[in-house]
């Protein structure tokens, strides 16, 4: 038998108060993953302190030197050039793991013979411990590999091109094995966005006697347009901060070449071990992705509206 | 006693009134529905009824003994949902058997009660089998005795067989009006079918913005409507609402741009409005008589009934005939109507008696 | 204004045949209504139609012409899907113009098109609201006025009223039933609602499990269906249908309908098409409405179960489950519940069908 006596019903007020306690140590917690460590890295960047120095992060007050990682940073002319080299990464890169995958996603619309083995070599690069993809790349790229062999058999010639140790095509390289893996993610994201693009609507324009550019204008990319940008997005951050293939592939060499931000980051603060200026590195690109994500997500939202 | 009563009830939510100082006192085992268009309130009744609302203001008696502040599990009233939510792992004995299950009854008592619910609904020779394995009115039948295996007060159905195509709707109406008569419960019901409210309720509230415009028998709601809304809201095809104007010269009323003409002494003289059943209207050869013509718009044959749409002047008729008249669109036709089967609306649109 | 012709059409898919051996031809400017419960294979005749799917076997034709390998985009085919697939990220007046634009047509030529066929669907008012926020009815006219605007020879549309409220549905059909005779298109229409059938088709082909039973314009599929099957679907409430066994009585061949009683002498047509088609076991039918309701007198003896007073209509339910009749009655007829009463269906309104094959018995004419 149920419970006997009366009870009123909680009112919106009684709810919206119940809510934000059941939700404290939550919110607690949040706070002390994202906002403590930010403040640490503020605190830390305006000090010349360095774990060789022997006391506690705490005391780096003691090492106070005020702006001046900031105004150094301004004039390191290696960071500027691996700050560079990212962009010209993230250029090439993002742009042709996107229309690789858009092509793919669009080859993947319609059905055909050994459709599902393929998808799935497709999506195996993904899947591939960035490590275990560096290490495969370092060696298909040795002078005497996989890649120069084929170049010989192709042209008849002997290749043997150095890969690894020419400034440019050691960029190159790194490129190709980062379109390698991430253009799966793109396909895959794509292949969602465009099955989720209704039948009807498509049929409904056939029908209307729009030929197939005319429908992928006007139906299929308008309707993916919220996907799209999603997946730019992600792969815009994630290229921005690649480094583990690149670096067992060529260590950011030769000399500093291949050196992205990542992996200025990681040399300065292991080899040089000042962690006040990385501190400020990394506060100042934090900002930088931040401010182009709220920008990004803006426009998402605008566009959203209008679609 | 399970009478079931509001008494000046209101319910908003922000800004909007669902419910509007509402105020009506249902019957013992009767089958009662509630009716109107989509967010008039019907559901939310039942909602306040259930103890799932509680209202801003107002009460509400079930057997006499206000319940405003109960809790829904005390108010002892069942629900039977929409799409019936028979558990579809549990045989349908199980299905019956759960809710009193729930309430941790001896095993004795629980198989005493299932066999007379099962007794009652004719269901006693399905009981082991799972409801994938009924009958559409079957698991209609088996859901219902889960709503009544714990003898609540009153059972409540929020549009039980909306989703269901029109040839089973209209058996499957009946089937509950039928296991209703039987059972002799009170059973409240919520439709937007106004055929379906028609065809099952012993009597029927007619909402409107949260507001009750009139509670009476089908019969009486479809004969006397208390409002051009009401009137418009029942029957199919809906009622010829038409606006008329006096010839006083002549002593007519002329509807339909003089096409149907009334002598003046029968219209009330605030009316400014007037509704006719498409079956009250009948067609004749046009020969030239004191009525102007009307032209005839679409024929559309439903078999033992047709529907003609007539256009006169800027107006727009629906005549139901009966059987298989031969008529073809665009043939001039002279109506005439029974003076008894009007209505007479005033400018607020209330109904006004006819004077005969 | 072009004919459309089915010969053999069928479709398979894998084993299973979803039509099998249609022939239909659909005249010049004729509204003919595909009408079955779902699964009868009327959608994949309309796809096909509409070239979404290809035949198994047959051939489609319009104006004599074979369709065979003609794209969907090439056959001049206008059709209104059953959730209308408006582009939804567009406004009203870019979905009207999208089939001129795709067809390349000038911008003057687009705008006057738009303007008219928006002003004759009264879509003017909303043309440059997004459509995804229009309600159901505008919704319909968008899909009708974005496929009509190119002029299509042939006007396809699957279960356009299936998503409207009854009340509307009822404004809509006649609408619908209305444009199509001004406008004289060829037009078919699927429905699995036998009342959008009856009331707006020229003719109705009725189908079940992939096999067309009847064709015929509405009041002929109503009063002559060819089988129980056609006779079950059309009209609502449907046919009464009693089995029962022939019965030669003094009066002429009667039928034994068991607890009912004995019927009504069949008149003489039926009794000899009865006589020579042989069959004893019968199944014997009658509209609801074509009866004379008495106290006493011959006919078939029922009791009254229920009485539903639907307004204009009042539905005499007699007996229950499986030996149930109904009767529409006049509003003022006066029956009580439990009260036994003759019901004497009127004698040109019987039907008579094989009990085994379901087929009509047929008197001639």
């Amino acid at each position: 038998m149920p419970p006997s006596g009366t009870r009123t019903v909680a009112t919106d007020r009684e709810e919206r108060r119940l809510g934000f306690r059941l939700t404290l140590p939550t919110q607690v917690l949040i706070l002390f993953i994202a906002v403590f460590p930010l403040l640490m890295q503020l605190y830390i960047s305006l000090t010349d302190w360095s774990p060789l120095e022997g006391t506690g992060w705490w005391r780096a007050y003691e090492l106070w030197n005020g702006f001046a990682n900031y105004t150094d940073l301004l004039g390191d002319s290696r960071l500027w050039g691996a700050l560079w080299r990212t962009f010209v990464v993230m250029l090439v890169c993002v742009p042709a793991e996107f229309l690789l995958g858009l092509g793919l996603a669009v080859l993947f619309m319609d059905d055909f013979p050994g459709k599902r083995v393929f998808y799935s070599i497709l999506l195996m690069p993904m899947m591939v411990v960035p490590a275990v993809a560096g290490y495969m790349f370092f060696m298909l790229f040795q002078s005497g590999g996989p890649v120069n062999g084929i170049l010989s058999g192709l042209t008849g010639l002997d290749v043997t091109i150095a890969w690894l140790s020419d400034p440019t095509l050691a960029l190159v390289a790194v490129m190709i094995a980062d379109i390698w893996q991430w253009t799966p993610l793109m396909f895959l994201i794509l292949l969602a966005g465009l099955v989720g693009v209704p039948e009807d609507q498509l049929k409904a324009a056939t029908l209307l006697g729009a030929s197939w550019g005319q429908r992928f204008v006007t139906i299929m990319l308008p309707r993916i347009r919220t996907v799209l940008i999603i997946a730019l997005a992600i792969r815009v951050i994630e290229s921005f901060k690649i480094f583990d293939t690149l670096y067992i592939m060529t260590g950011g060499g030769p000399g500093v070449a291949t050196e992205t931000i990542s992996v200025y980051i990681y040399k300065v603060t292991t080899q040089d071990l000042i962690w006040g200026y990385v501190a400020a590195i990394a506060l100042v690109i934090l900002i930088a992705l931040s401010v182009l994500t709220v920008l990004a997500m803006k426009r998402m939202a605008a566009a959203g509206g209008r679609a | 006693m399970a009478e079931i009563a509001f008494r000046n009830v209101t319910k908003r939510f922000g800004d909007t009134v669902a419910v509007n100082d509402t105020s009506f006192t249902i019957a013992d085992n009767e089958f009662f529905c509630f009716f109107g268009p989509p967010s008039s309130g019907k559901t939310t009744i039942l909602r306040l009824i259930l103890g799932l609302e509680t209202p801003d203001s107002g009460e509400i008696l079930i057997g006499g003994r206000p319940v405003t502040h109960t809790s829904p599990a005390e108010r002892n009233v069942a629900m039977v949902f929409q799409n019936l939510a028979l558990f579809p792992h549990m045989t349908a004995r199980d299905n019956v058997r759960f809710p009193l299950v729930e309430r941790k009854l001896p095993e004795a008592q629980i198989a005493a009660r299932v066999a007379a619910v099962a007794e009652k609904l004719h269901i006693g020779h399905i009981l082991h089998k799972p409801p994938a394995q009924l009958s559409g009115g079957e698991r209609q039948r088996v859901a219902i005795a889960r709503a009544l295996v714990r003898d609540p007060a009153a059972y409540l159905m929020d549009d039980p067989i909306s989703a269901l195509d029109a040839r089973l709707r209209e058996e499957t109406r009946v089937e509950l009006k039928r296991i209703q008569r039987e059972l002799g419960h009170t059973l409240l019901y919520v439709t937007h079918d106004q055929e379906e409210a028609m065809s099952v309720a012993d009597r029927m509230a007619i909402l409107e913005r949260g507001a009750i415009r009139q509670i009476a028998t089908p019969r009486e709601i479809y004969e006397r409507p208390a409002s051009r809304y009401v009137a418009g809201l029942v029957g199919a095809p809906a009622i010829n609402l038409l606006k008329g104007s006096a010839d006083r010269a002549a002593g007519l009323y002329d509807l339909a741009d003089g096409a149907i003409r009334l002598p003046l002494a029968a219209v009330p003289g605030e009316a400014v409005e007037v509704g006719v059943r498409p079956e009250a209207i009948r067609i004749a050869p046009f020969s030239g008589s004191s009525t102007k013509p009307a032209t005839i718009w679409e024929v559309e044959p439903l078999g033992g009934f047709t529907v003609v749409t007539l256009s006169a002047g800027a107006d727009r008729l629906r005549v139901m005939l009966r059987g298989q008249p031969r008529l073809t669109a665009d043939e001039k036709v002279e109506l005439s109507v029974d003076p008894a089967a009007l209505h007479f609306f005033a400018a607020d649109g209330t109904a006004l008696a006819g004077r005969q | 204004m072009t004919t459309i012709r089915l010969e053999n059409l069928v479709k398979s898919f894998g084993s299973f045949t979803a039509l099998k051996t249609m022939d239909l031809e659909i005249g010049n400017g004729e509204f003919v209504a595909l009408l079955g419960p779902s699964g009868c294979g009327k959608s994949t005749t309309m796809n096909m139609i509409a070239g979404m799917e290809a035949p198994t076997s047959g051939r489609i034709l319009f104006d004599g012409r074979d369709m065979a390998g003609v794209p969907m985009g090439k056959r001049g085919v206008g059709f209104v899907f059953q959730n209308y697939a408006i582009f939804t990220h567009m406004t009203v007046r870019q979905n009207l113009a999208y089939g001129p634009k795709a067809r390349g047509w000038p911008k003057a030529k687009v705008d006057a098109a738009v303007a008219k066929i928006a002003d004759f669907l009264q879509l003017t008012p909303m043309l440059d609201q997004k459509s995804a926020k229009l309600s159901v009815n505008i919704l319909q006219r968008l899909a009708i006025g974005r496929s009509a605007i190119v002029e299509p020879a042939i006007f396809l549309l699957d279960e356009p009223l299936s998503n409207v409220d009854a009340a509307f549905r009822a404004v809509m059909r006649t609408e619908l039933k209305h444009l199509q005779r001004e406008f004289r298109q060829t037009m078919v229409y699927v429905t699995h609602d036998q009342l959008e059938a009856m009331t707006m088709a020229d003719r109705i082909a009725v189908m079940d499990h992939g096999v067309l039973q009847q064709v015929g314009t509405p009041i002929e599929v109503y009063n002559d269906p060819v089988n129980l099957f056609v006779a079950r679907f059309i009209g609502a409430p449907g046919m009464n249908l009693v089995e029962g066994t022939l019965a030669e009585t003094d009066r002429g061949l009667a039928v034994d309908l068991g607890a009912f009683g004995l019927s009504p002498p069949l008149p003489a047509a039926l009794a000899g098409a009865a006589r020579t088609a042989g069959a004893k076991e019968v199944v014997y039918g009658f509209r609801p409405e074509e009866v004379t309701l008495r106290t006493e007198g011959p006919g078939l003896r029922a009791a009254v179960g229920f009485v539903e007073r639907i307004g204009a209509r009042t539905i005499v339910h007699f007996g229950a489950a499986d030996r149930a009749l109904k009767i529409v009655a006049e509003p003022s007829t006066a029956v009580s519940v439990g009260e036994t009463l003759s019901i004497e269906p009127v004698a040109a309104s019987v039907r008579l069908f094989d009990k085994a094959s379901g087929r009509a018995i047929k008197g001639a004419a």
